[in-house]
């Protein structure tokens, strides 16, 4: 069994709206290894620290127990997965500005952002895999195995999310 | 101010008090949760507003991973990233 650090974010169904409605059902249902954010209505994010065997199985299962205290709760995403270049330089301990010289100016291609904009997005499993490949810097196991995991779970939702666009009038 | 009343665990303990240095206040909570930490900033735009408020266990699963969580969440601000950078020295915890 290994620990695996993650974040996971849902919107809450009608009739949640007090955090003393629903945080003591988190509890419950075995959400204890999380610290719960409620500081918007309507939704929660949860900052895990979970024992699993994987980290698949560290994520599905938190997943599981939100949905067990909180029924009706849909998840809008799982991370560590997109991440710009504060996020990462956060992960890695590095300043924003060494992390920019990786991104852009250094010798080996970085890999490409997932969405190129004002602020750019990766997936935090590609760059991992790159740190490996082309610096001297170790990324943690656990941290390259949850990335990877989050970016499976996210493409679930954002597979649904998509079926739902293309059902729009 | 009032006097808040002590975590009984001592690693959440020192990330209660780490987190009321940084300029998070502590309000009520019932049942399992000893209490709940307001942001200062309150900004909506730093992780859609999700961790301004986070709520603090009694006795969670881990207390040290609980505590190591909290210190995360109050660092992960993006305002307080801010105004260490501005003013050096303050806010530090």
């Amino acid at each position: 069994m290994d620990n695996f650090d993650f974040v996971l974010n849902f919107t809450l169904p009608p009739g949640f709206d007090s955090p003393d409605a629903f945080v003591d059902a988190l509890f419950e249902a075995g959400c204890d290894d999380a610290t719960v954010g409620v500081g918007l209505h309507g939704m929660i994010g949860l900052d895990f620290t979970r024992s699993a065997a994987s980290a698949e199985d560290a994520l599905r299962s938190a997943v599981r127990d939100v949905l067990r205290a909180i029924p009706g709760a849909i998840l809008v995403q799982a991370g560590p997965d997109l991440v710009g270049l504060t996020d990462m330089a956060e992960i890695f301990g590095f300043s924003r500005q060494n992390m920019r010289k990786y991104a852009v100016g250094g010798k080996a291609a970085f890999p490409q952002p997932t969405y190129l904009g004002e602020t750019s997005l990766w997936h935090l499993a590609e760059i991992v895999a790159w740190m490996r490949e082309n610096t001297s810097v170790r990324p943690r196991d656990d941290i390259f195995e949850v990335s990877k995991a989050a970016a499976k779970i996210n493409f679930e939702t954002e597979q649904r999310r998509v079926g739902r666009i293309l059902a729009l009038a | 101010m009032a006097i808040r009343p002590r975590h009984p665990n001592k690693e959440i303990e020192a990330a209660v008090e780490y987190a009321t240095r940084c300029g998070w206040r502590r309000a009520k909570a019932t049942g399992h949760a000893w209490g709940r930490l307001l942001c200062p900033w309150n900004d909506k735009e730093c992780r859609c507003g999700t961790f301004c408020q986070i709520s603090i266990w009694s006795t969670p699963k881990n207390p040290e991973n609980h505590a190591r969580q909290i210190v995360r969440l109050i660092d992960g601000c993006a305002r307080l990233t801010e105004v260490r950078a501005e003013k050096p020295g303050e806010y530090n915890g």
